[in-house]
């Protein structure tokens, strides 16, 4: 902490020295318009040029150097104070990961949340993925608030949030149903009819084609690769809750667990 | 217990529980039995499962139990010490992975040490004798590529650096395979062994362990295991720590799969240089299956020797596999290298299901390939299996029967690696688009007709083109398919025919003369294609059928074919 700070004193100083140094010999510098001058004179005249240009040569480098340094320090100072105050770190300058549905998120979100488990996890570029699933299992899909939340509080970008939790299979960006309805599409469910249950079940809910979620927004159909019970086939999962060798009709019963 | 039992052991691994496992161990205990919650034995197909061992150490098995049967079984065996006859114990069989699932409470170390736990890393072996010895037992990589291990770990350990990693790869992606998910569910101390020793070996101080999130059983369990095993001082200075995939099959690959764990996409890079030279955070990381893994501790126990016995001379020890699909018996097998596939179907999966004929078994996943019946007396090692096309991968065998399409097959993969290509490269993120939607055509019945060369050709493309391992097996599946049921191809393209009845789009539902007219088919069908005419021959309407064969599956006589 006290090193960051010092070391950004020092580095800002020697910046503003530079700075001092370089318009001093900008203002002193002769301007004098070219004339005929005894040759005695003229080397004087060209030395204390050349002198003059040199010397502001090496503080121009001074300058950069030093600028560049300060400019490290400081953002390790800022980055420390940061987090007592994290919400007034530019909203603008962060634009985050394109809006899908904003209709659908709700209109207040409590980010204590986040910014609890941002001080949990982590702040470097490695928490990325903890940080999605912990909000993934907090809010049940990853609200835009959340993200935006995320890269306030620590190193990652917003592009980076967006590229991560696109990527990932396990990352929803929309508000799902009150439960989730996982039917396994693997190797093993597929022969035995997966297809099948996914679609009586989409019939039974009434899904309509190219949305996951029932009007009264009880559940979301979900295909996975695997769910990793293959002798179980067909397969599929209601909240933490699986049920096995399913046919169209018992997989509409195993919903009722819910219930 | 008293007089029966000494030990009454419930499996309740994920399949465990999916099959009602919690409810007969809260019958058994109800009934005033001690019980030992265990993961799974690998005979998921009988779950849920209840063993009681006798003093004599015999062990009664009683599958497809439920709480009625439980109650029963504490009453009359238990108490009155009568036992069941029609249980033949389990055939001995060598296992090596699977050891000890199945019998120890995976959340308590007690039970893993009293079996001879954290032996193998107590046993003081020095860094280079031990990957003297993996090289020796000629343990090849579990996940599917097959890469000596000891040969790794040599790499890894003539790295020069001071901090290096070690990772355990669990994000077991292959749809049909779980044995990854078993062995952590039922056994996480060994894996944590395994990767003690691993860190032992090449001077590591850190390590992670990559699990998918789909396995919430298995990320618990082996939390708990890492708790259990610091708090005891067994890894030494060796910190672990879990952390779950977030469901990429593509983070199956080394590459991707540290990308992943540093927070970014995982997207696979161009190797060399390989991880075990600049892997985790710059540093050389080992990266090894978890089933690798699992069978070190047995090497170091038992010696090179013994594993090495085992097997064939390029494939040694043993592997594990997923059995599933058609098959009777399906679950979770240990099986020695060189056994052929028609011995792992007939004999320990009790041939077909429903007593349909065998037609092929998939093998490998995504990555793999379809072998057809003809070929089942091919040995199961790494070269035997590649020569067919196929590849040992990591293990998922699907067994398929004669009213699996292979078409559908082939498209279904190709849909599979086609979502979870990760886009880096041209011709697996577009060649396998263009690839599924041939496939999609034929099983519509639009094939067009140089349909089949051009897929022959995309297929060499994106094999030949793409950076990592899913772009360059990803034809596999199409490759293998093309090759032994060409056949089938060309009717759905020249004939517009589904030969295994399978693609909706080409068949059609009909009512046989076997009909008596009992309605149960029109109850069941969901659109109303069937009207409800008792004492008639039913008629299937073919324009509001969707094909959802629940009205076949309702039929009790019969009377409903596919055309």
């Amino acid at each position: 902490m006290t090193g960051a700070r010092t070391g950004s004193l020092i580095a800002g100083s020697l910046v503003v020295v530079c700075v001092a140094i370089l318009a001093t010999d900008y203002a002193l510098a002769p301007r004098q318009p070219f004339a005929a001058r005894p040759a005695a004179e003229q080397k004087k005249v060209t030395d204390a040029r050349l002198a003059r240009k040199t010397r502001d040569g090496v503080v121009a480098w001074g300058l950069i150097a030093a600028a560049a340094a300060f400019l490290m320090f400081a953002k390790g100072v800022v980055r420390q104070e940061k987090p007592s105050a994290p919400g007034d770190r530019r909203q603008a300058k962060a634009p985050g990961p394109p809006r899908r549905a904003p209709a659908a998120t709700p209109p207040e979100l409590d980010l204590t949340f986040v910014d609890h488990l941002v001080a949990k996890i982590g702040r470097g570029k490695e928490a990325a993925i903890p940080l999605l699933q912990a909000i993934q299992t907090h809010y049940r899909y990853l609200p835009d608030d959340a993200l935006h939340r995320i890269c306030e509080l620590t190193e990652i970008t917003p592009a980076e949030i967006a590229g991560t939790s696109s990527f990932y299979g396990q990352f929803r960006r929309s508000p799902v149903g009150e439960h989730i309805v996982r039917v396994c599409h693997g190797t093993a469910c597929h022969v035995s009819g997966a297809r099948q249950i996914s679609e009586e079940l989409r019939r039974y809910l009434a899904i309509p084609d190219g949305e996951d979620t029932d009007a009264a927004r009880m559940f979301t159909l979900d295909e996975v690769a695997c769910l990793g019970c293959c002798s179980l086939a067909p397969v599929l999962m209601v909240d933490g809750h699986t049920a096995g060798k399913l046919t169209p009709a018992t997989a509409c019963d195993a919903l009722k667990v819910t219930a | 217990m008293k007089r029966g039992a000494v030990e009454i052991r419930i499996g309740l691994g994920s399949c465990g529980v999916a099959s009602g496992g919690e409810a007969v161990r809260d019958a058994l205990v109800r009934a005033g039995a001690t019980v030992k919650t265990v993961g799974c034995n690998g005979m998921c197909y009988r779950e849920p499962l209840v063993e009681v061992v006798d003093a004599d150490g015999r062990v009664a098995t009683y599958g497809n139990v439920t709480p009625e049967m439980a109650r029963s079984i504490v009453r009359r065996h238990i108490r009155a010490g009568w036992r069941w006859q029609a249980e033949a114990p389990a055939p001995p069989k060598r296992r090596i992975v699977l050891e000890n699932c199945g019998i120890i409470d995976p959340l308590n170390i007690d039970d893993y040490l009293a079996r001879d736990g954290y032996r193998a890393l107590a046993k003081g072996l020095s860094p280079d004798e031990v990957i003297a010895a993996i090289t020796e037992s000629g343990l090849r990589g579990r996940g599917g590529a097959g890469f000596p291990t000891g040969r790794k770990w040599a790499l890894a350990r003539a790295q020069p650096g001071a901090i290096k990693y070690v990772i355990c790869n669990g994000d077991e992606g292959d749809p049909g395979a779980f044995m990854d998910r078993l062995v952590l569910e039922s056994d996480p101390h060994r894996v944590l062994e395994g990767l003690a020793i691993a860190a032992y070996a090449i001077g590591a101080a850190e390590g992670y362990l990559y699990i998918r999130a789909e396995y919430p059983l298995a990320v618990r369990h082996t939390r708990a295991a890492i708790r259990q095993a610091t708090g005891r001082g067994l890894l030494g200075r060796l910190h672990l720590e879990v952390r779950e995939g977030a469901g990429a099959f593509v983070c199956g690959e080394e590459t991707a799969l540290i990308q992943s764990l540093e927070g970014k996409r995982g997207v696979p890079k161009l190797r060399p240089p390989y991880p075990v030279e600049r892997g985790f955070r710059g540093q050389p990381t080992l990266i090894n299956n978890v089933e690798t893994l699992a069978s070190v501790p047995w090497i170091i126990r038992h010696g090179a020797g013994a594993f090495a016995a085992l097997g064939t001379k390029s494939s040694r020890g043993t592997k594990v596999f997923a059995l599933a699909g058609k098959v009777n018996r399906g679950g979770l097998i240990e099986v020695p290298m060189g056994i052929t596939i028609r011995e792992v179907v007939e004999g320990i999966g009790g041939g077909i299901r429903n007593g349909r004929r065998f037609k092929a078994v998939q093998l490998g996943g995504p990555s793999g390939g379809c072998i057809p019946a003809r070929l089942a007396d091919t040995p199961i090692d790494y070269d035997a299996l590649a020569e067919t096309g196929a590849i040992m991968g990591s293990g998922g065998l699907v067994v398929l029967d004669d009213r699996d399409c292979m078409v559908d097959i082939a498209r279904f993969f190709l849909k599979f690696t086609q979502a979870e290509s990760c886009g880096k490269c041209t011709f697996c993120r577009i060649g396998t688009k263009r690839m599924l939607e041939i496939l999609e055509r034929l099983c519509e019945g639009k094939g067009r007709p140089d349909d089949l060369e051009k897929l022959e050709t995309l297929a060499d493309y994106v094999g030949r083109a793409s950076l990592c391992g899913l772009g360059q097996t990803a034809p596999n599946p199409v490759l293998t398919t093309l090759r032994y049921f060409r056949d089938e191809y060309e009717a759905h393209l020249h004939e517009r025919r589904c030969p295994a009845g399978r693609c909706p789009a080409l068949i059609r539902y009909r009512v046989t003369a076997n009909c008596i007219g009992c309605t149960l088919c029109a109850q069941a069908c969901p659109v109303g294609a069937i009207a409800y005419r008792p004492y008639e021959k039913h008629e299937v309407d073919d324009q509001l059928c969707t094909r959802c064969d629940m009205c076949r599956r309702a039929c009790q006589d019969d009377a409903i074919e596919v055309l």
